[in-house]
């Protein structure tokens, strides 16, 4: 096995279990439509609440979608095959995150022009939560698979995960809808950005080796 | 400076003989300190001249929630430490201290939810210090839900140490974050570098409870480390023969 082969076969796993995918992309835009249906469907309501309600239904689609990353490997046992291959263990989830990353939230951004329509999201706010989401779902992500793999060996761990990490994710949250009111009132969003960007890098220097260490622990 | 005492530590049996006489003393006095600062505080301090009476919880809000953020400190470089070095003690410390520090951040946050009604008005405001105890006591839940989860303790162990060590680099973001909303909340009681604005007569029982709450939560943790070790060392024969000469 070799780095690409690697990421090869992590992507074909993707493609043939595209249900998945599309099942986050589901849930994603279900749990956007709660909150016209359950709060309050005026635009006055709703263009100010867009970033909010789009951000914490990726905050739990992602969750969702990061909670099963490695349960299919651990019980085929292709997980100890990873953690005996010679490579190393945290590149390897660094790519396994980096594929997951593409087939999730890609299509999220798709279904961004439509969602910020319903949203009645003005056009500057949809750029500026677009950039929100390309820096910030980076560090969900990271975040995320610490989690995973801490509950990997756990029957039922999708609540925990959500326990666990969604305190985590109240940064990302907080600067990112802070930027798409800032850009909406006219003020500079730039610093607010940068801060994603900042969570995702230390995410990124932190998380494939903390996961790396709960999934040698898990495997033995 | 010798660092013999740091690699003892790892040793439960080491620590356990070496803490044995340590925990009664310091719970004692703890119970001492905390009970002076609070019947001062409680009755004998004057009144605030703006706050009235109600300013008195103080002498329990402030102790709890500087012990609250100081638990997780403590779980942080616990989990560090076992990480780095392997040590046996730093999972029971982790163990024992966690459900210690989400009671002192639940505390924290009903003192300030009574104080802040007749002060501000309202039982609860998003400002970012109520905001952020929330979320430590979040984190507190999670770690001990992801121990009782966890079957297996060598994994469990390395679990807790992974999740506190990450806790404890997202906590300043996490203050940063919710410091950009808007803030009610007074500027900290105490700090070290600066003489208090209070008289001394009101911060000097608060200093008594202070400290009498770090020893009584030092004595506490000491005696859960105690029979976390010997709930995990029960097959070691040290323990057999600790149990049947000094009982439980």
């Amino acid at each position: 096995m070799t780095y690409s082969s690697f990421l090869v076969s992590e992507f074909l796993v993707l493609w043939r279990r595209k249900q998945d995918v599309f099942n986050a992309l589901l849930f994603f835009v279900i749990v956007v439509v709660l909150f016209p249906i359950g709060i309050n469907s005026s635009p006055e309501f709703l263009a100010p609440a867009a970033a909010g309600i789009v951000w914490c239904a990726t905050v739990l689609a992602i969750l969702m979608a990061v909670e099963g990353m490695f349960k299919e490997d651990y019980h085929d046992g292709s997980l100890e095959q990873l953690v005996v291959s010679g490579l190393s263990l945290p590149l390897l989830i660094l790519l396994k995150i980096v594929a997951q990353w593409l087939t999730v939230v890609l299509p999220l951004l798709l279904m961004m022009p439509l969602l910020s329509e319903m949203l009645y999201l003005p056009s500057s706010g949809f750029w500026v939560l677009t950039m929100t989401l390309l820096v910030g779902t980076p560090s969900l992500f990271f975040i995320g698979v610490i989690g995973s793999a801490l509950t990997v060996s756990i029957k039922q761990g999708a609540m925990l995960v959500m326990l666990l990490i969604l305190p985590f994710y109240l940064p990302v949250i907080i600067f990112s809808t802070l930027a798409v009111k800032a850009s909406q009132a006219g003020l500079p969003y730039s610093g607010l950005l940068a801060m994603l960007l900042a969570i995702s890098l230390l995410s990124l220097v932190i998380s494939p080796f903390m996961t790396a260490i709960v999934v040698k622990a898990s495997v033995n | 400076m010798s660092w013999a005492w740091f690699h003892k530590l790892g040793s439960p049996k080491w620590f356990f003989s070496w803490s044995k006489p340590w925990a009664l003393p310091v719970f004692c006095f703890g119970c001492l300190s905390l009970l002076i600062g609070l019947v001062w505080g409680l009755v004998f301090a004057p009144a605030d001249y703006q706050q009235g009476n109600s300013f008195r919880i103080i002498y329990i809000h402030v102790p709890v929630a500087m012990l609250a953020q100081s638990c997780y400190l403590a779980l942080g470089v616990a989990g560090f430490v076992f990480l780095v070095w392997q040590m046996k003690m730093a999972p029971i410390f982790i163990k024992a201290m966690a459900p210690i520090g989400a009671v002192m951040a639940l505390i924290a946050l009903v003192s300030g939810a009574i104080w802040g009604k007749p002060t501000w008005g309202t039982w609860w405001v998003w400002d970012a210090r109520l905001t952020s105890v929330l979320v430590l006591f979040f984190l507190y839940m999670g770690i001990i839900a992801l121990q009782n989860s966890l079957d297996d303790q060598v994994l469990a162990n390395k679990a807790a140490a992974v999740i506190s060590v990450v806790g404890l680099i997202n906590l300043p973001v996490i203050k940063y974050s919710v410091v950009l909303l808007e803030t009610l909340h007074q500027g900290p009681t105490f700090t070290l570098t600066k003489k208090p604005d209070m008289p001394p007569e009101m911060w000097l029982p608060l200093l008594f409870a202070v400290i009498g709450l770090y020893c009584f939560v030092a004595g506490l943790l000491i005696w859960r480390m105690q029979s976390e070790i010997l709930k995990r060392e029960y097959r070691s024969s040290w323990v057999k023969q600790e149990v049947t000469e000094h009982g439980l």
